[in-house]
């Protein structure tokens, strides 16, 4: 089954759409469309960036005071493990340019691994915090007078992080269908724009959290 | 390839496959576009039933029809109803879904699975609207401004503000399908400056639709998180601010409105070229402004919050760039009336709803640029001053130049013509309808009448009742183009290929045109080689 | 069926430094959070930021789609976003606070 080049008439692969031309073509406008589809994540999450840092300019302090209920200790592992976790998909989308089955399934999968581990502690997070009263609107209670800083500052903190969490999760489920079809032979040297669209997500949910870490986990430690 | 009798095209898209359920799991860009067109018309008329009740509840101070409660409900449902489920979906929609892959040479956009999509999404989001209106309403104006939204409204926020965020995905993945599809389906010799403006006019929208969109969606979901969980940013009893609220949403808000002008311009730039035999005058130039309201257009929002307690440098800041933004409209404006000089002008009903937008643009624009003095602004802001010039720019602008649009190309879609006398009598119906309701409206603002009251004081009556009764003219203007066109699908002249003689290559292939647009490769010209001969 | 079907890719090694310096910046800043440093925290935070995503982005993202067109595509998203903070700021940080009377 040879990929056509430039001509109707020639042989059309199964996978290319009608409305293209030619497979480069349909590539083209795939990998424009999940750009653009991420810059599109940019301004979604900016919203809340943007809330995060007006709030932040008005009660400095009581953000300080909130960041350190966070367990930075955590923060920080799920920080090294998203960050390693986009190395393996990029390794992962090269071992599939190169036909390197069995190497792109493992890699993928150890993608997705990671990011269900992201999950889970950022579960154990959430919990604790659910047991230190501080989930505004469900139980939340702390004392001081920086209490409505720190309340504020959780409300951005669980919309951030539930948000990007969810990003993660449709992310794993993602990368592990596209594993499986990877396993199956569908993608390889001759075609492997779905994947390589899928780490570009995945590099974009990794982009996202690489701030987070710092805006939620970092501030107010030295004291 | 010229239909002599097209309703019996062999290949026409629209024969064929006729099931209900082939229209609903369409593919086709074209069926996709009438899908939206029945959506759009359906909510134009809901919103204008609305509209209606307004306009009969203010013939009288006391106000005629409504107690406070149902009229602020009624306001609302015309702002939202109107906004995002007419004015922003209208043009793009219907006539950029139709029109863009038969500009471009394609034989359909990008991705046509998700524009297929996309007006589920849209439906669904209506589906929500009209469940809120079914549910009691709501009263919190198309704004949803905090605090009264999420704390003190009694009405269906919530399912309001999940119709508009399911209609913003809509909007988001029809400007990202847009971009791609222009980007990368132009046929060979399709170069980006042989693109005809209205091409433009859609890339414009769609870069303003993909990067303004999400933050309403956003913002609409802390609303709800707020008004669900008691919790928020914008609640200054919990340290919040409100006008963190109005930031976020007239971020998106305001261009929302270039998204409703921008293709307007678009349409308009192609028919007063082929109406008065023309190129476009400077059509660089129009590119560029196109781009430039698009740009500017974001920076500009704060002009909608010179009274909210905002600080006066950023007053300041914004009403400098609000003044900037209008350099290219006006641009724009001065290009069309160049376009006409020498020009060999016919008046048919296209061409009589582009003038009409131009000089009803340019009013409402410039009304606008008095608003976007603060110091003018602080006795303008929320009355009816407002109203007017947002009504001259968004009706007296975009709701003419897309039935201008519907009309222009109704043969290309249809293979049918419509009646041109009763199209010229209803575009001019229009145009005396729409000053008589609107133009008031500029001296009531004046002269100090709020928006938004259900009852006014008695001096601003003779005002009111002229508004009303231009407000029923216009009703029946609107009516008219349904009637009419309806008829033309069974009765109407068969068009053929090019019966306005026009450029462009949506105009190479048959009307209505086949499935898979051209038969042929169409060949690429210039798109306003109106001077020389046809070829 | 010749070089055409082999597409170009980044040597792994690369991917592998890249990561090793990620995970030192977050190194980095997660140590000098613990430093009373006042306004240089979260500079240095951000710059770490900023540099993790230009790595990320430079050589991760690198391969997949048209150079220019994806810079000018991903640029914009971070320009808008810009764009929305500092006229919001702009607001925050100019209003002159009136007491009130009482």
């Amino acid at each position: 089954m040879n990929a056509s080049t430039t001509d109707l008439g020639l042989h059309r692969p199964a996978f290319l759409q009608e409305q293209f031309d030619d497979p480069l073509q349909q590539r083209e406008a795939a990998t424009l469309g999940m750009w653009v589809f991420l810059a599109t994540e940019i301004l979604f999450f900016g919203v809340l960036f943007a809330s995060y840092t007006i709030c932040r300019v008005l009660y400095p302090d009581g953000f300080a005071a909130a960041s350190r209920h966070t367990d930075m200790l955590l923060g920080t592992i799920e920080t090294a493990v998203l960050l390693t976790s986009s190395s393996l998909i990029a390794l992962g989308v090269r071992a599939i340019k190169l036909g390197e089955r069995r190497a792109a399934v493992a890699l993928l999968l150890a993608t997705a691994v990671l990011g269900s581990s992201f999950l889970v502690m950022h579960g154990f997070e959430y919990y604790r915090e659910y047991t230190e009263h501080l989930v505004p609107g469900i139980d939340f209670l702390q004392p001081g007078v920086d209490a409505r800083a720190i309340e504020l500052f959780f409300c951005l903190y669980y919309f951030i992080t539930g948000f990007h969490s969810l990003h993660v999760l449709i992310g794993v489920i993602v990368i592990v269908g596209v594993a499986t079809r990877v396993a199956h032979g569908h993608f390889g040297p001759r075609r492997y724009t779905p994947p390589e669209l899928t780490a570009l997500y995945w590099h974009l949910v990794d982009i996202v959290w690489i701030f987070v870490y710092p805006l939620i986990y970092l501030v107010g430690r030295s004291g | 390839m010229s239909a002599v009798d097209a309703g019996v095209m062999p290949h026409s898209f629209l024969a064929g496959e006729d099931g209900l359920r082939q229209w609903l799991t369409t593919r086709d860009h074209k069926r996709i576009a009438i899908l939206y067109g029945l959506g759009i018309t359906f909510f134009f008329f809901l919103g204008g039933a609305a509209a209606t009740l307004i306009r009969l509840n203010l013939i009288t101070p006391q106000g005629a029809l409504m107690g406070a409660e149902t009229y602020n409900k009624a306001f609302t449902f015309h702002g939202v109803v109107m906004v995002w489920f007419f004015l922003i979906p209208s043009i793009p929609a219907t006539l950029g879904n139709f029109l863009i892959p038969l500009m471009i040479g394609a034989r359909d956009v990008a991705f046509p699975r998700l524009n297929l999509f996309s007006w589920y999404l849209y439906m669904a989001g209506g589906a929500f609207t009209v469940a809120a209106l079914l549910a009691g309403g709501v009263d919190t104006g198309w704004t949803f401004y905090v605090p009264f939204s999420t704390l003190f409204s009694n009405s269906h926020v919530f399912l309001a503000v999940i119709g508009v965020f399911v209609s913003g995905f809509s909007s988001i993945l029809t400007g990202l399908n847009f971009i791609v599809t222009i980007h990368t389906l132009r046929t060979p010799g399709m170069t980006w400056f042989r693109l005809p403006l209205f091409i433009w006019a859609m890339y414009a929208v769609s870069l303003v639709m993909v990067l303004a969109t999400p933050v309403l969606a956003m913002t609409l979901a802390l609303i709800a998180l707020e008004r669900g969980l008691g919790v928020g940013i914008f609640d200054p009893a919990l340290g919040g601010d409100p006008l963190l609220f109005q930031h976020l949403f007239w971020f998106y808000s305001h261009p929302a409105v270039y998204i409703m002008i921008l293709p307007a311009m678009g349409v308009v730039s192609e028919i007063i070229s082929c109406f008065a035999r023309r190129r476009v005058f400077g059509y660089r130039f129009m590119t560029y402004s196109m781009l430039a309201i698009a740009v500017i257009g974001f920076l500009v929002w704060g002009h909608h919050m010179f009274v909210s307690g905002q600080s006066v440098y950023a007053s300041l800041v914004f009403s400098l760039l609000s003044f900037v933004v209008a350099v290219p409209s006006a641009i724009k404006v001065f290009n069309w009336t160049a376009t006409l000089r020498k020009g060999d002008i016919t008046f048919e009903a296209p061409m009589l709803y582009a003038l009409g937008f131009v000089g009803l643009f340019m009013l409402g624009g410039l009304t606008g640029l008095m608003l976007a003095a603060p110091a003018l602004d602080m006795p303008l802001h929320d009355t009816y001053f407002v109203i007017a010039h947002f009504h001259y720019v968004m009706v007296g602008g975009s709701v003419m130049a897309y039935l201008g649009g519907i009309h222009f190309w109704w043969p290309k879609l249809t293979g049918r013509r419509y009646p041109e006398a009763w199209a010229r009598f209803a575009a001019i119906l229009m145009f005396f309808g729409f000053n008589l309701t609107f133009f008031p409206q500029y001296i009531l603002g004046y002269e100090g009448m709020p928006r938004r009251y259900h009852s006014y004081l008695p001096q601003f009556q003779v005002l009111n009742v002229l508004s009303s009764g231009g407000a029923s003219i216009l009703a029946i203007a609107y009516l008219l183009p349904i009637a009419y066109l309806l008829w033309s699908l069974r009765y109407g002249k068969p068009a053929g290929d090019n019966p306005w003689q026009a450029r462009g290559l949506e105009w190479q292939t048959s009307s209505p045109p086949p499935t898979e647009n051209f038969l042929r490769p169409p060949v690429v010209q210039d798109a306003y080689a109106y001077q020389e001969p046809a070829p | 069926m010749s070089s055409a079907d082999t597409p170009h890719v980044t040597p792994a090694r690369r991917y592998l430094w890249v990561l090793a310096a990620l995970l030192t910046l977050l190194a980095l800043s997660a140590g000098t959070a613990f430093l009373k440093l006042g306004p240089f925290n979260s500079i240095i935070n951000l710059s770490v930021s900023v540099l993790k995503t230009l790595l990320v982005m430079a050589v991760f993202m690198h391969e997949t789609g048209a150079r220019n067109l994806t810079r000018l595509t991903s640029a914009l998203g971070f320009i808008w976003l810009a764009m929305l903070l500092a006229l919001s700021l702009l607001d925050f940080l100019t209003r002159a606070v009136l007491p009130a009377p009482w």
